[in-house]
């Protein structure tokens, strides 16, 4: 019969030294979290979906996109019989502008075949037609009616540059000066981009980065999930691994994630040819907003549907300062207060080269901010919710 | 003298209003195993999980390997292996690959994978993803997660639980070894059967409070009748007579009922384990 309290066979003494009972360090700790949270996000299929298709897709994209500005204006003009006195050189070279640039005229034989280049819009974009005896009827102070062929949707301002272009025409014709004539200078706002305007492609950049980077709100937010969820963290933290080293790890996986594919898809669209130390900063900063953007939308996500939804709801918002950097002028004041507006104020004017370290100060020192501010949240988030499992 | 290598003193934890451990006290050998055994909401896996480090207890204190939990949480989990109730493993990663991070979690740099892989009888499905193992497979590969760091306390949280019987024989067979190399076993069931087969001591545990310790032999005894049954053929009927072994002729009678060819079976009657426990607590083990 085995006696009421057991006799502890004869085993060594409890091991109690340093040597026996150490710790591995955070340091090796994090490191083999980050490589298993790696080996988690290959074997992933819907992760490795989406980050394959925006990267892929992207690059494809950017392709298509035009990189180049057409800046000249390409009118149509019917002149008609005796419109216009017979000694006046009215061939395309002696009406478009000397240096070659801006105004570019095509001769139609009537109005019937400038609507129709006009409709299509392939050579012209707006054409005029001079009735015939407009120099006669200009010169004896009638009034006679140029049409203007333009297509729906050209902006009022070329309407009117159209309606200037002829009333200055009838100046010269009737030998009468023009009503005010002034002497012009131009000051310039920012950088003078005529001859060098930003191409869609170039427009695009930022928008295309700030999608890469939210993508990742996904993927980060549905590891930390599925941690929760398989109860998996509670075995990691039986061991000497501590919820710090855990938020840690996942913090150090996710900024590296979203920064190492937004930098990828960066060199894949040449985002890096104007200011790459302010695009990789803005960059990186804003990987570390979604880092913790992606800790909060996991740790209140109970399964894989609600990450989904959760990182939706906080994509969404998050968008509107990259859609509202294609609109210049368009967003509304409070844009500014979003956490992403920094990332795409820098990206937009570092990609443009118009963005000085000076003047990204401001805006870097914002994301930062936000940075710290959905850091600290997402990791005391994750934090309480590991505590709670 | 050795001393404990898990001494709890006075413990308690309250889940809100609720007491879910009151005033829980216990201490366990170095190669030791007790089992903690009581129905469910009884306080078991509250009581672990304030010995493993992830519950802060309300008040009392807790002494592992000579170190204080919580306070010293680290350096007590690297020489402790914990098996949970629940199937926490990555799913995605294949046995050896999540032996390999717990492994590089307790700063182990090499780990004999295969080894611990046959010993719970894994190592043909070394590098099969967890996602594809069956109930009982990840059970036992969450018994060898348990024994990576070779550690000198073993808790296990219902080991067994739902295990077809070749696989709840392969995770005993595994904690005897291990107490038996000089681990300190603390075991938490509601198998009556299996905490009878491994613990050296049983604790009853009921409402938050430790009904009861002492040896499963001792506690069947003292709870138990000391009597035997013996069933004869009578006809076509069975006959069954109960002699106490307090009786001094008891030996001899069955003695010559062993002799007699109606004889059809001899048994104890010592009490079970969920007898003792109903007598201590009301209630059965299953509630």
């Amino acid at each position: 019969m085995t006696a009421p309290t057991a006799a502890p066979r004869e085993i060594p003494p409890t091991p109690t030294s340093d040597q026996e009972a150490r710790h591995p360090g955070s340091a090796s700790i994090i490191r083999a979290i980050v490589a298993k949270d790696t080996v988690a996000f290959r074997r992933n299929r819907f992760l490795m979906l989406i980050t394959f298709l925006v990267i892929i897709v992207w690059g494809v994209l950017y392709q298509f996109l035009p990189t180049t500005v057409d800046e000249t204006f390409s009118v149509g003009l019917v002149i008609e019989q005796g419109a216009l006195p017979s000694e006046l050189d009215i061939s395309p070279e002696a009406l478009e502008s000397s240096d070659g640039t801006g105004v570019t005229v095509t001769l139609y034989a009537d109005s019937t075949a400038l609507e129709a280049a006009v409709d299509a819009g392939d050579e012209v974009q707006a054409g005029l037609v001079i009735p015939q005896g407009f120099a006669q009827e200009v010169a004896t102070g009638q009034t006679p009616t140029v049409t203007m062929i333009v297509p729906a949707g050209l902006p009022a301002q070329f309407e009117a540059l159209l309606s200037a272009a002829v009333a200055e025409l009838g100046y010269a014709l009737s030998d009468t000066p023009a009503p005010v004539d002034l002497a012009t200078s131009t000051t310039i706002v920012g950088t003078d981009r005529v001859g060098d305007q930003l191409s869609l492609a170039d427009q695009m950049r930022p928008l295309l980065l700030i999608v890469v980077l939210m993508m990742e709100i996904f993927a980060l937010a549905t590891l930390v999930a599925g941690e929760i969820a398989e109860r998996t963290a509670v075995a990691v933290l039986a061991t000497p691994a501590s919820a710090r080293d855990l938020i840690a790890a996942k913090m150090l996986f996710g900024t590296t994630l979203a920064f190492g594919e937004a930098v990828l898809v960066g060199i894949l669209i040449g985002a890096f040819g104007t200011s790459p130390g302010l695009i990789l900063i803005a960059l990186l900063l804003g990987a570390i907003v979604v880092t913790g953007l992606g800790l909060l939308a996991g740790s209140f996500g109970r399964d894989f549907m609600d990450t989904l939804i959760l990182g939706i709801l906080l994509m969404i918002p998050l968008m509107i300062p990259a859609m509202a950097a294609l609109f210049p002028g368009a967003g509304p004041d409070w844009v500014k207060f979003m956490p992403t507006y920094g990332v795409v104020d820098v990206l937009v004017g570092a990609s443009a080269g118009t963005l000085s370290w000076a003047q990204a100060a401001i805006p870097l020192l914002a994301l930062a901010a936000w940075g710290l501010v959905l850091g600290a949240l997402g990791a005391l988030t994750l934090n309480r919710r590991v505590a709670r499992l | 003298m050795t001393q404990p290598a898990i001494d709890v003193t006075d413990l308690t934890f309250a889940y809100g209003e609720k007491m879910a451990v009151d005033g829980v006290s216990f201490s366990l050998a170095p190669g030791e195993t007790l089992g903690l055994l009581g129905p469910n909401g009884a306080g078991k896996s509250t009581t672990i999980k304030m010995i493993i480090g992830q519950l802060r207890p309300k008040s009392g204190s807790i002494s592992i390997l000579g170190r204080t939990m919580p306070d010293d949480r680290d350096r007590i989990q690297a020489q402790m292996g914990v098996c949970f109730e629940e199937k926490n493993l990555y799913a995605a990663m294949s046995a050896a690959e999540n032996l390999k991070f717990f492994g590089r979690l307790f700063g182990l740099k090499s780990i004999d994978v295969d080894g611990l892989l046959e010993r719970v009888g894994l190592l043909d499905r070394r590098d099969d993803r967890v996602s594809s193992f069956s109930k009982g497979m990840r059970q036992r590969l969450m018994m060898a997660r348990a024994l990576v760091n070779t550690p000198d306390v073993l808790v296990l949280d219902e080991p067994t639980d739902g295990l077809d019987p070749v696989s709840a024989i392969a995770v005993r067979d595994l904690v005897r070894t291990e107490a038996a190399r000089g681990a300190a076993v603390l075991l938490t069931t509601h198998d009556m059967h299996e905490a009878d087969d491994l613990s050296d001591r049983v604790a009853f545990i009921n409402a938050g409070r430790i009904l009861v310790i002492n040896t499963p032999e001792s506690l069947k005894i003292q709870h138990g009748s000391r009597a035997v049954t013996l069933r004869r053929r009578a006809g076509t009927k069975v006959d069954e007579q109960i002699m106490s072994l307090a009786d001094p002729e008891t030996p001899g009678l069955v003695a010559a009922a062993l002799g007699d060819p109606d004889l059809l079976t001899m048994h104890t009657r010592e009490a079970t384990l969920e007898d003792v426990f109903v007598e201590y607590a009301g209630r059965g083990l299953a509630g």
